[in-house]
This record gives C-alpha cells, sequence and structure tokens, in this order.
C-alpha cells in the first residue's frame, strides 16, 4: 500500500484505461437506454484497446516504419498494435450487430427504453422475459 | 431503482478498485527493459525486411506473420454483415416499416 500513488503516476494509461473501462461498465449497467448500453460497451472496449498499445509503447521510440527511420532508432513493439487491429474488427462487428438488434426492437416496441419494452412485453404475452419456458 | 443504482455504485467501485491494484502492480510505463518487449518483438523487428519484405512491420504481422488471422477476421466481418442483413430483412417487424 505504501508509495501507491508515484506507481499510478508512472502508468498513467493504464490508469486512463481504467478509469474508462469503470466509466463503461457503469454506463452499462445504469442506462436503461439501449443506445446509451451499446456506448458503455464501446467505451470498455477502447480502455482494451489503450491497455494494448500502451503496454507496446516505449518512450523516445518511432513508429515502427524502416522508411521513416535513421538506423540507429529504438522502434516500439509492433505485436500489440496488430493485434488490436484485429480486436476493432471484433468491435465494429459486434456493434453492428448489436445496432442492428436495435433498430428491429424499436421496429417491433416502438422504443429503445429496456423498462419500457419490459413492460409492453408483458402486456402484450402476459410475460416479463424472464419466467422459465 | 435507487436501491439499485447504489449497487451497481457498489459494483463498479469495486471494479475501479481491483483495477487500480492491477495498475500500481504492472511494469512501468514506456521502459526498453519491460517483459512486453521480449525476443518475439525483436524477432518481429529484426526479421520482418528480410522475411517480408514489407517497411511497415504492423502490416508485416498482420499480412505475413498472422495471415490466416487476417484471413478469419474477413470471415468474422462476413458473418456480422450477414447476421445485420438476416436481423433488419426477415421475420415479423422486418423488411419495410408499415
Amino acid at each position: 500500500m505504501n508509495e501507491l500513488w508515484p506507481r499510478l503516476l508512472v502508468n498513467y494509461p493504464y490508469l486512463a484505461a481504467a478509469i474508462l473501462f469503470v466509466i463503461g461498465t457503469f454506463t452499462v449497467l445504469t442506462h436503461p437506454n439501449l443506445f446509451k448500453k451499446l456506448l458503455g460497451i464501446n467505451i470498455m472496449e477502447s480502455a482494451i484497446f489503450l491497455t494494448f498499445v500502451a503496454s507496446g509503447n516505449i518512450r523516445g521510440g518511432v513508429a515502427p516504419i524502416r522508411a521513416t527511420a535513421n538506423a540507429e532508432a529504438v522502434y516500439i513493439n509492433p505485436l500489440p498494435s496488430a493485434l488490436m487491429l484485429t480486436g476493432i474488427v471484433v468491435s465494429v462487428s459486434v456493434t453492428a450487430f448489436a445496432l442492428a438488434l436495435i433498430v428491429r426492437l424499436y421496429r417491433v416496441y416502438g422504443t429503445t427504453d429496456l423498462r419500457r419494452i419490459v413492460v409492453r412485453r408483458k402486456e402484450v404475452t402476459g410475460d416479463d422475459g424472464f419466467a422459465q419456458g | 431503482m435507487r436501491f439499485r443504482n447504489l449497487c451497481f455504485l457498489a459494483l463498479a467501485l469495486l471494479v475501479a478498485y481491483v483495477a487500480i491494484m492491477t495498475v500500481a502492480e504492472l511494469p512501468p510505463y514506456g521502459r526498453p527493459d519491460n517483459p512486453v518487449h521480449n525476443q518475439v518483438a525483436e524477432r518481429y523487428i529484426d526479421g520482418a525486411l528480410t522475411e517480408t519484405g514489407a517497411l511497415n512491420m504492423v502490416t508485416a504481422i498482420v499480412l505475413d506473420y498472422r495471415a490466416y488471422d487476417t484471413m478469419f477476421e474477413t470471415i468474422v466481418l462476413f458473418t456480422a454483415t450477414l447476421a445485420v442483413v438476416i436481423t433488419l430483412k426477415t421475420g415479423k417487424g422486418g423488411g419495410r416499416e408499415q
């Protein structure tokens, strides 16, 4: 527990990522609007991307491209950046599918508010969506 | 509803505590001797130009060393597109709005 603040401030990109992740979690849990839940998921994804890309960085290093640097330059780690390209594609796919589901829900129920969707579902079918079978 | 939000706040504070304690234990940011910069990264940095001919090492990794990963990534993208079209164009409430 001693010297907690210096260790946190040295790792300020990771700290920012942790704060972003908590903001995303809180948004997903508390907002009834489905678009805002999706925004929270995207904020959490951004936090993960920030963690990975920051872990590959070196202070004073240059981007890992041969053409732009002199011979004795220190290149940053190219592997986390390459892995996060894959992550960004998955993030875009998940976001697109979730948006499609939200549009479909809006067409059926006329709202994107999760509480109203549950209420209308109960009115129409007598089922609150949580009962078994 | 207020009680629920208080529960969620407690949960978020728990997540924040765990994340911040993890950040405090991580190796210092930006040092060249961090365990992330091991022999794998060295191999990519030293061998990318001679082994693949790409000047950009990220391009070399994505399109050459991990080409299968990129290929199946396109399948992920294709499946997502397919799922979006199926979700929006079929079934009850699908197609054009009434």
